[in-house]
């Protein structure tokens, strides 16, 4: 099986400052890769050079689209856009930053279908409330305002709003960050609910390791800008071997 | 400046009522500026072409964009219509007219088919416009994505690469607000199958007028400093949805002077107790059909 997205010795700078360096990433179809780390170990500059969202100083991010590999860093900024907005998806942590908030819940699943040359409004009314019913929002919310909306159901709008055009590659940056628990878990619960039934390949960044243990097959751990240490998820958080993953893992609340 | 001046069409050195100015008012320089970025505008039909625009003695929002337009494509051969609403004799409309015939000494007239530049707010003439004939709209907001994008940059970037999803969106949530699309004015069109264009505020029952016209349409907003045109005969539709087709509506009514039934109505109410009467906009085309019958 091929990667569907590979990343090769990226690096990120900020002035003098380190972003990421020598980042390495491969992800399979269906597969979810979480990263983790503390704040400011990079690990929202290296989803956000990855993503199209920052342009990195050097690497390499190679994408399947079918039958081609695509150099992500080497096409053109109209197909890059494009794939953007069609084969990736970006799931922001405060979702008010991946949503329309004067647009109302429908319009905002719907920009995408439209996006992609939709025009037949009962059609694109019909994608919508499936959508809706996937992430568990009521169907009579489809005309409120995102501005309405609760902190949770935010997160699972801006969530219905990425997938609606079946992207391949999903980007998560924490995004149950900022939630209470009960609604965490919901949204975990959802998350992973949609990874299995829709086959999706996921980059997922979070601080929280019981979020990435619960999601994702596979782990990055980084610190200072650098991944130190990386391998199936289970494996790392049972035997960390870094002395800095030890101390991550040993620093969970046991409740 | 000295060689522009001593190049100048002869015929346009003409003796105006009020020497100090020259001819339409703008100097060669800028015409010749404005001229070129229409040129361009007319090249990429609906394309927005940045030019710097020049203080003009009126405010913005009174027409300084369509009428740096006129003047630059003036001649003394012109005849000048101005209207404002579709009215000859409303001020915007009068004041115009006055200005141009103080600073260019042209004829002008109120008639639709003797003119040969229209400058026009907010509508397109009845009367169907013929080949060699120039409207020129006025425009205060120039960018159709603005109100949706408000980071300029962005929308630029967003016409570059024909991203316009977001423009769907806006008649989305008029659908589902309103059961239908409720744009009325400043309807968003397509231009030549590329550019998503505002058509500056005219009634969209205006819109199907401006598709495969004889004439030249130049907009000209001057506060924003943009020109934009479309070249006579070229493609000009109406976004829309396949379930929800444009549609181009009118007041259920006829004119209360000429009787039509076809133009473009202005709603008026006429005493204390809210009666309404409706007459036509265009108070030439009402007027022309008062004299024929």
């Amino acid at each position: 099986m091929q990667p569907i997205l590979s990343v090769h010795n990226l690096n990120k700078y900020y002035g003098n400052q380190v972003g990421c360096k020598n980042m390495n990433l491969t992800l399979y179809p269906g597969e979810v890769v979480g990263v983790v780390g503390e704040s400011g170990s990079g690990k929202t500059t290296f989803i956000n050079s990855i993503s199209g969202n920052l342009i990195p100083d050097s690497g390499k991010i190679l994408i399947e689209t079918g039958n081609e590999k695509i150099n992500f860093l080497e096409i053109s900024e109209s197909l890059k856009r494009l794939l953007i907005r069609t084969e990736l998806a970006f799931v922001h942590q405060n979702p008010r930053d991946g949503l329309r908030l004067d647009v109302s819940a429908g319009g905002n699943i719907s920009e995408r279908l439209m996006s992609i040359g939709q025009r037949n409004y009962g059609n694109i009314r019909q994608t919508i409330f499936k959508w809706l019913d996937k992430v568990e929002i009521d169907k009579s919310r489809v005309d409120d305002f995102p501005r309405t909306f609760s902190g949770g159901m935010l997160q699972r709008l801006q969530i219905a709003k990425n997938l609606v055009t079946s992207p391949k590659i999903i980007f998560m940056d924490e995004p149950t960050g900022g939630l209470d628990v009960s609604v965490q878990a919901k949204i975990l619960d959802l998350l992973r609910k949609l990874v299995r039934e829709l086959n999706l390949s996921v980059v997922i960044v979070s601080h929280d390791l019981a979020v990435i243990r619960l999601l994702a097959d596979k782990i990055i751990v980084m610190k200072n800008g650098e991944a130190v240490e990386s391998g199936l998820c289970d494996q790392v958080l049972d035997d960390p071997q870094h002395s800095y993953t030890q101390l991550l893992v040993s620093s969970v609340l046991q409740v | 400046m000295n060689n522009v001046l001593k190049f100048k069409n002869k015929k346009n050195t003409f003796a105006a009522q009020d020497e100090i100015y020259n001819f339409a008012y703008l100097d060669e320089n800028t015409k010749r500026m404005i001229r070129r970025a229409l040129i361009k505008a007319l090249c990429i039909p609906g394309y927005q072409v940045p030019f710097s625009s020049r203080e003009m003695p009126m405010p913005y929002g009174w027409g300084t964009g369509g009428v740096q337009v006129t003047s630059s494509c003036l001649t003394t051969d012109d005849v000048i219509k101005v209207i404002d609403q579709g009215a000859d004799d409303t001020t915007n409309a009068v004041s115009i007219r006055n200005f141009f015939k103080k600073t260019a000494n042209i004829e002008t007239t109120e008639k639709t088919s003797q003119a040969s530049i229209i400058q026009t707010r907010h509508r397109i003439p009845e009367e169907k416009l013929k080949e060699k004939q120039i409207l020129v709209y006025q425009v205060p907001i120039p960018e159709p994505l603005a109100f949706l994008e408000p980071r300029y940059q962005e929308t630029k970037k967003m016409h570059a690469l024909s991203e316009y999803g977001i423009m769907h969106v806006k008649l989305y949530e008029d659908i589902t607000k309103n059961g239908h699309i409720e744009t009325a004015y400043a309807y968003p069109v397509k231009t030549n199958d590329r550019y998503i264009m505002d058509p500056s505020p005219i009634p969209k029952f205006d819109n199907p007028k401006m598709n495969n016209n004889p004439a030249i349409q130049l907009f000209g907003a001057g506060r924003e400093q943009r020109i934009y045109a479309i070249p006579p005969y070229t493609e000009v539709t109406s976004l829309d949805f396949e379930d929800y087709p444009f549609d181009p509506s009118k007041a259920p009514h006829k004119c209360s002077i000429c009787g039509s039934n076809e133009s473009f109505l202005d709603e008026i109410i006429i005493d204390d107790e809210g009666n309404r009467s409706f007459i036509c906009s265009d108070t030439n085309y009402c007027n022309q059909r008062m004299e024929n019958n």
